[in-house]
């Protein structure tokens, strides 16, 4: 207020001074009108710029018409006509060059201030409510809101929804601005524009401001830009966002990859060391000892099957190393009578007499198209797997049935289960699933399963509910 | 927030919706007929002359009411324009008879402050409520005008004061209660009112000040020397843009009402014509 009363004084002292100045040409005093015209121009733009001006062109009219009336358009009333000119002339372009500079100004803080407003991680919704505060404390207008497309609904900021066929919806639909010159229902013209925000020419949303008062042409590009860039620096805080949490996930893989091998080779140790110490142990007796051959034929038979499990337990590393390498198991398939290669596998495990062992398989079920030694390794870890985890004297089932041009094999215990949280997650390489207790393994036998079996060609599925027990069925093509 | 919340508008109505052809027609119908008729010698001039403001400042008026209702979404009460050309044709009439017979045509502005305060004007930027500093502003601006007016005029061209508050003050009730309550209402109530809710400020300004500067070349009742016609369309130029500006800043007629009384008022201080 201050200023507009000086810049009226000033005006008013010009006008005081134009009665006052002599019809000699060249007056001096004429570069002080400039002033206040200067003054207001760069104060206040070009509005300020032309109204200063023509007020103090008004001012000085009267004597002006005065002189020329009164002597003609001699080469002084002429310099004052000039001066005139002048001074619109220079309160116009001043005060247009004073507002280009401001409103770029303000452009240049308005797009540091919204890369600001969402230089920090935070979800959509909060990240708009921020660019919304920060463009409604800089923009001229009366109201400003953000729509931006998230991954299942709209955010929205600045409005409680968004209607179907309002101004928002179809810009959002169609990806053009749009300006309404008037609203309805206001003493003053209320102008709305809205603006899409663009993300490689597609909508991802939409800036809409409302003010009551002028909305140039200039300004709304200056509107449309700075949307574009509200959408490219919404999409990049996104992006941004995604890379953070992917970082985040990535790094918790790579600890839990890195426990799981500490663990791995700490069980692989052990697993490994077992059999080792059994075959040590009776060997030195063998060496140090006499037995009878009854003893020595049960310490063979003993450490036979020691020497088995260290063979199945490096056979499921060189078969893990190859899954890993993202390399098939090697086979050399053929046709496999079914009956038989299922009894020899349970075979093994009967003579352990811990459960109880009962087989269901016809014997006219046709050949299936496997590796025998493949076969008889997903039996054997199967079966070995159930009774691992069902109470001794239970009964495992193991059966096999034709299915459509493929047989369908199946183990079954009346184990402790796997909880379902665990199910996910059974076929992976060295997970264990909670709750195995002392049980042996290193988390390797399911993986090599599901390995074998996918590179037959064939299907692999787990059933297991806590205190139920767990069926394992699996598919093998059958031979045509 | 309107943007997201209601129904984006389809086309507007067009620049001339509402227009009362039938009305105003029959106005203009009137005056050619009352100018035939003054040919002919049987009407003095100065019935022609009531006839003619009567039909001029009534049409306009019938006009800009029917635009305001329409822009304002409001609703005139029933006989409310022929009300107003009745009351513009009363005034006119009585001065006719005798020039203090002018002072009714003061019932005019007063009919419209009824309908103001009923709220049936809102559409023109005459509500019920009044905010009093950009009524002042307008004042001021109107009277800055009117002073260098004043200036300019004795100045440059010499014109004295006109003698006589009574001969000033029944001149300026022409103005108060028929030439700017009409122009007022029509050019900027009216015209750049719809314009300025379809374009920008800049561009309904033009039109409407170009309109205005048409409405006074056309004038009768302006003198037609070639400096008093320059200095009125210089003036004129300058009180109408200032009237839009005020207009556009307030949302009120009222402002440019009174910038314009106040210019008229030294204007008709001027011993011209």
């Amino acid at each position: 207020m201050r200023d507009i009363v000086a810049l009226a004084v000033s005006v008013l002292a010009v006008g005081v001074l134009s009665s006052r100045d002599g019809v000699e040409a060249m007056s001096l005093l004429r570069y002080l009108y400039f002033v206040p015209v200067i003054v207001a121009a760069l104060r206040f733009g070009v509005f300020g710029g032309g109204v200063t001006a023509a007020a103090t062109v008004l001012l000085q009219t009267p004597w002006i018409f005065a002189a020329i009336e009164r002597g003609g358009l001699t080469p002084a009333a002429t310099e004052r006509v000039v001066t005139c000119i002048a001074l619109l002339l220079v309160g116009m372009l001043v005060g247009r060059l004073a507002s280009y500079a401001q409103a770029q100004r303000r452009r240049w803080r308005l797009l540091l201030a919204v890369q600001r407003a969402l230089s920090e991680d935070a979800p959509l919704e909060v990240a708009v409510g921020r660019l919304r505060a920060c463009l409604a404390v800089r923009l001229d207008v009366d109201d400003v809101a953000l729509v931006v497309r998230g991954d299942d609904r709209l955010a929205i900021a600045g409005g409680v929804c968004v209607a179907e066929d309002s101004l928002a919806a179809e810009v959002l639909a169609t990806g053009r601005p749009r300006y309404v010159p008037d609203v309805g229902g206001g003493a003053r013209p209320r102008r709305a524009y809205a603006a899409p925000l663009l993300v490689g020419g597609a909508p991802i949303g939409v800036l809409a401001v409302e003010r009551e008062g002028e909305m140039a042409a200039a300004e709304r590009a200056a509107l449309s830009t700075l949307a574009a860039h509200c959408g490219l620096a919404l999409e990049n805080a996104r992006l941004a966002s995604r890379q953070r949490r992917f970082a985040e996930e990535l790094a918790e893989r790579i600890a839990s990859a890195t426990a799981t091998k500490s663990a791995f080779v700490a069980v692989a140790s052990h697993e490994l060391r077992t059999p080792l110490t059994a075959l040590l142990g009776f060997s030195e007796l063998l060496a140090q000892r006499r037995f009878d051959a009854a003893e020595v034929r049960h310490m063979a038979e003993l450490m036979q099957h020691e020497t088995e499990r260290l063979v199945r337990i490096v056979d499921d590393f060189l078969d893990l190393s190859r899954l890993e390498r993202g390399l098939e198991p090697k086979l050399s398939r053929a046709a496999v009578k079914v009956a038989p290669a299922v009894a020899a596998a349970v075979e093994v495990f009967r003579r352990t007499g811990s459960h109880r062992l009962v087989v269901e398989c016809d014997e006219t079920l046709p050949a299936v198209d496997a590796d025998a030694d493949a076969l008889d390794r997903i039996l054997k870890n199967l079966v070995g797997n159930a009774m691992k985890y069902s109470p001794a004297g239970s009964d495992v089932h193991v059966a096999a049935r034709g299915a459509d041009r493929a047989v369908e094999f199946s183990v079954r215990d009346v184990g402790r289960g796997i909880p379902a949280e665990a199910l996910p997650r059974v076929f992976e390489p060295y997970y264990r699933a909670p709750g195995v207790g002392s049980a042996r393994g290193a988390g390797l036998g399911l993986a090599v399963v599901k390995s074998l079996i996918d590179a037959h060609g064939g299907s692999v599925r787990l059933e297991s509910a806590p205190g139920s027990g767990t069926r394992v069925t699996f598919v093998l093509p059958a031979v045509s | 927030m309107w943007t997201l919340e209601r129904p984006a508008p389809s086309r507007r109505a067009g620049l001339l919706a509402n227009t009362p052809v039938a009305l105003v027609s029959a106005l203009g119908a009137g005056w050619a007929a009352a100018a035939g008729l003054a040919g002919l010698g049987w009407v003095t001039p100065s019935v022609l002359r009531a006839v003619a403001i009567t039909a001029a400042h009534g049409g306009l008026l019938a006009i800009a009411l029917e635009w305001g209702a329409a822009e304002g979404r409001t609703r005139l009460p029933r006989g409310a324009v022929l009300v107003t050309i009745a009351l513009i044709g009363a005034g006119a009439a009585a001065a006719v008879v005798d020039p203090r017979g002018s002072v009714l045509l003061l019932t005019a502005p007063a009919w419209l402050a009824l309908l103001t305060l009923r709220g049936s004007l809102t559409g023109l930027g005459l509500g019920p409520r009044v905010a009093w500093r950009p009524v002042l502003a307008g004042a001021a601006l109107g009277g800055l005008l009117g002073a260098h007016l004043l200036l300019s005029a004795s100045q440059t061209l010499g014109y004295a004061l006109r003698g006589g508050a009574t001969a000033v003050l029944l001149l300026w009730v022409y103005d108060v209660g028929a030439n700017v309550i009409s122009a007022e209402c029509f050019f900027r109530g009216a015209l750049f009112n719809r314009l300025q809710r379809r374009w920008s400020f800049a561009a309904a300004a033009t039109v409407a000040t170009t309109a205005t500067l048409f409405r006074y070349v056309v004038d009768p009742m302006l003198p037609k020397q070639v400096e008093v016609m320059a200095g009125a369309l210089f003036y004129l130029t300058v009180l109408s843009a200032v009237d839009c500006w005020l207009l556009w800043w307030s949302g009120s007629l009222l402002p440019g009402l009174a910038a314009s009384w106040m210019f008229f008022l030294a204007y008709r201080t001027l011993a011209i014509g």
